[in-house]
């Protein structure tokens, strides 16, 4: 009884949170309309968890994702405003997430810094960029190219229900396909499998020849592609971008790994454990905004569900 | 009276008996060894001697009054004392500090601490137990390993009265020591024995048992044996009662004589704490190195495995001649390197026996490199588990759950399944039981017989002795002298290891 609550507590809560809401909104709770708008209310936070899956595959972290995510959507934002072309600017904005990824990777493998004071000072440089780029205002209006923000509001119709159109929304499919990539990076590579190496055991990895150095780099790289790829979304979403759009994204991204990681025997980070963990924070969002529940009570449930999911997991022997 | 008697102690882990009805007496003022194979049961009983793991059933009396040990407090107020490798102390404060922590620290005027007083009390405390070369004032972090022991044992030895040490549970002391340290280590031990407290002593090392210990009680799949009087007995007695079969041949003789072709030349090799060291490996040839801790012969592996960087040198293997590799390099040119830590460096515990066999040799269980041919890497890893003999339930279990002679096993099977040309050996049976060193000794014959060069460092002379047929010595960081290992005795090695020759230096060396 014990192990199984350990094991399945994450989502045995998950359930528990699930009939709740559904029999305290039975109308609008359980329906197909509102899991789409979950779902697409959770895809730039599930890119970025998915993301940040790949840096704490190795036992690392990665603060800067959500300062990372406001700096991209305010780069594609100014070179809009600047004229460029949308593939050309979102392109840019991408490699921004690249650059400011591995500088993260140089910091924490070459040079050494720990994980955790390399990125939440590079969290404060993307910050102030993002700030020094867009002078501080948000962009938004005539100047954000319709091809850009209608992205995000169409989708792939799904028929009818009552006269209202139902659509599988664009931002859910590209979170969707970000997960099943770094799935397949993180489960079915050589590179995903030396990650979890460096996370179960960075000196033995070493002495199995494995190139830490290396491999971290492009992993921080890759975790700050992907928190881009969320910031292009968050603006394609709400056709405008400010210097601090993205910054709710990184506490809620580690969230969702964590939740992942109580599912998991030996407490490792899993991508698609880490979607579930994404999926319970959005249906709590989602379930509480419905019952106008003040958004401070929200947060102060999420941090108590964390405590919750790792005490009752064996989570914390890991870090113990 | 018995100090310590148990009865009737049993245990089992779902389902699976670990312990059976152990019974165990351990009289006043006697150094009492546990042996058996690893999974016999040893840590299982220690644990539920210490309060970490609740028994099934058990009696247990100390000075014959029935006492029940539920948590770590109540063998703690018992007068029992625990020690391993990973000891409770603090290593950024000095020897007198740890020795004296949770005690009253003598104070002066004003209730300041009087650290010239500490310090003599400490060096009190210590010289109780005939230590004398630790400085009390050093910090604990710069003590070795054994130094770091006999500080906790001599901390234990302080208290009195009600929750007086009696008791005190060594597992695996000696395992990481020299055997200078271990010599210290003996000696406390008997000051501990004269002063009337007892010890259990839980060791792999026969020698060590037979010439320490007054009496032993072996445990064989769960159950006692026997408990004999060391005096009554001998250490093929208790070879036979651990493994229930006889072991004739510690060491499997060669296979065949080494050939002429050279596998590995080492030109000046130099790193840290390494002066230059020169030699050859020759193809089938298995080739020791000794010396006493902190040598440089760790570090001799270390360099050529590319766990550390050297500073210079030239490494020659098969056609590729170049300056000493990195670990990628060394893996890919056929260098395999067993580490001396098998838990901290040979092993990821929370991942599969796969995973860890596999994780040198990935790109040749992928395709094209990126994608990982499971179907593939789980064959290779079940062929090269029965290679090594592994016992386990599958490829899929997790290294944590293993005994650590099977661990040890997938740390070799990782080394071989890439068919090594040179195989670096660090400490390749440290803490492993004699029924798995056997199998491991075996394995590296059969190895070197098909062409593979060996080197071993080990602080195990018979071992040495044993396997291999040259012997480099090290002494202080550089390449002392090669000897050959046929006719070679115990106490001559040392000997050259200390830089002495003749009878009577070997013999003080030999007890120093």
């Amino acid at each position: 009884m014990a192990t199984l609550l350990r094991r399945y507590g994450t989502l045995i809560g998950f359930a528990a949170i699930l009939i709740f809401f559904s029999v305290s909104l039975p109308d609008t709770f359980m329906t197909a309309r509102n899991w789409l708008n979950i779902s697409q209310q959770v895809s730039m936070l599930t890119v970025v968890a998915a993301a940040m899956t790949i840096v704490m595959a190795m036992g690392d972290f990665d603060l800067s994702v959500g300062s990372m995510a406001s700096l991209a959507g305010v780069v594609a934002a100014t070179l809009f405003v600047l004229g460029y072309p949308v593939w050309a600017a979102v392109a840019i904005a991408l490699l921004v997430g690249l650059a400011g990824g591995a500088v993260n990777g140089v910091l924490v493998s070459v040079i050494g810094i720990l994980p955790f004071i390399a990125t939440l000072a590079t969290l404060t440089v993307y910050s102030g960029a993002a700030f020094l780029i867009s002078s501080g205002k948000t962009i938004f209006g005539r100047d954000i190219p319709r091809a850009f923000s209608d992205f995000a509001r169409d989708g792939i119709p799904l028929g009818t229900i009552a006269d209202q159109p139902l659509r599988l929304p664009y931002l859910t499919i590209l979170a969707l396909a970000v997960v099943a990539l770094v799935w397949v990076l993180l489960e079915q590579t050589t590179f995903g499998r030396r990650l979890y190496a460096i996370g179960g055991n960075r000196e033995a990895a070493r002495l199995s020849g494995v190139r830490i150095k290396s491999l971290r780099l492009v992993a921080f790289a890759l975790t700050g592609f992907g928190a881009a790829v969320a910031g292009l979304m968050y603006a394609s979403r709400v056709a405008s971008a400010n210097p601090t759009q993205g910054s709710g994204l990184m506490l809620n991204a580690i969230a969702a790994v964590f939740l992942g990681m109580t599912m998991s025997e030996e407490g490792e980070p899993r991508v698609h454990a880490t979607l579930i963990g994404v999926l319970v924070l959005g249906a709590l969002d989602n379930g509480l905004t419905q019952m106008s529940v003040d958004s401070y009570v929200r947060d102060i449930l999420v941090g108590v569900i964390i405590i919750a999911a790792v005490a009752s997991s064996s989570l914390w022997k890991r870090f113990r | 009276m018995s100090l310590l008697s148990l009865a009737g102690v049993s245990k089992a882990y779902a389902g699976v008996p670990a312990l059976r009805a152990v019974s165990l007496a351990i009289a006043p003022g006697e150094i009492h060894a546990l042996m058996g194979e690893n999974g016999a049961g040893k840590s299982t009983l220690i644990r539920i001697l210490a309060g970490v793991v609740a028994a099934d059933a058990a009696d247990i009396a100390i000075d014959g009054r029935p006492v029940t040990i539920d948590r770590p407090g109540d063998a703690f107020a018992h007068g029992l004392r625990f020690f391993h490798q990973e000891l409770n102390v603090v290593p950024t404060l000095s020897v007198a500090e740890n020795i004296f922590l949770g005690r009253a620290y003598p104070r002066r005027l004003g209730g300041l601490i009087d650290w010239n007083r500490l310090a003599d009390a400490a060096r009190q405390a210590l010289a109780r137990l005939g230590i004398s070369h630790i400085d009390p004032r050093t910090k604990m972090a710069r003590l070795g390993v054994g130094d770091r022991m006999l500080v906790s044992i001599s901390a234990a030895f302080l208290d009195s009265g009600a929750g007086t040490a009696r008791l005190y549970v060594m597992d695996e002391p000696t395992a990481a020591l020299t055997g200078e340290e271990a010599e210290r280590l003996f000696a406390a031990l008997r000051e501990i024995r004269k002063a009337g407290r007892s010890v259990l002593y839980v060791s792999h090392r026969l020698d060590e048992v037979t010439r320490l210990c007054d009496r032993v009680t072996v445990l064989r799949d769960g159950g006692v044996i026997a408990t004999k009087a060391m005096a009554e007995t001998s250490q093929d007695d208790i070879i036979l009662m651990m493994i229930g079969r006889r072991v004739d041949e510690a060491y499997p003789p060669p296979l065949a004589a080494a050939g002429n072709e050279i596998a590995l030349a080492v030109r000046d090799l130099e790193g840290d704490g390494l002066a230059p060291v020169s030699f050859d490996l020759r193809k089938g040839e298995i080739v020791g190195i000794a010396g006493l801790a902190g040598a440089g012969q760790s570090e001799v592996l270390r360099l050529l495995a590319g766990a550390d960087r050297a500073h210079r040198g030239r490494v020659r293997l098969g056609a590729s001649d170049g300056p000493p590799p990195t670990s990628t390099a060394a893996w890919q040119s056929g260098i395999a390197y067993v580490p001396r830590e098998r838990r901290s460096e040979g092993l990821i515990l929370t991942r599969p026996i796969s995973d860890n066999i596999t994780l040198p040799h990935l790109a040749q269980f992928s395709r094209g490199g990126v994608f990982l041919a499971r179907r593939q890497e789980l064959a290779a890893v079940r062929a090269s588990g029965e290679d090594v003999r592994l016992r386990a339930r599958g490829p899929r279990q997790l290294c944590r759950e293993l005994s650590g002679g099977n661990q040890q096993k997938v740390v070799f099977a990782k080394a071989l399944s890439g068919r090594p040309a040179v195989l670096l050996l660090d400490e390749p049976t440290r803490g492993v039981d004699v029924g798995a060193k056997f199998d491991i000794y075996a394995l590296i014959r059969e190895w070197s017989a098909e062409g593979m060069a060996v080197l071993i460092a080990s602080s195990d002379f018979p071992e040495l002795l044993g396997m291999c047929g040259r012997i480099l010595v090290m002494r202080g960081g550089a390449l002392a002298t090669v000897l050959d290992a046929k006719g070679l005795s115990e106490e001559g090695l040392l000997g050259h290891c200390y830089g002495r020759s003749g009878e009577s230096t070997t013999a003080r060396a030999a007890a120093g």
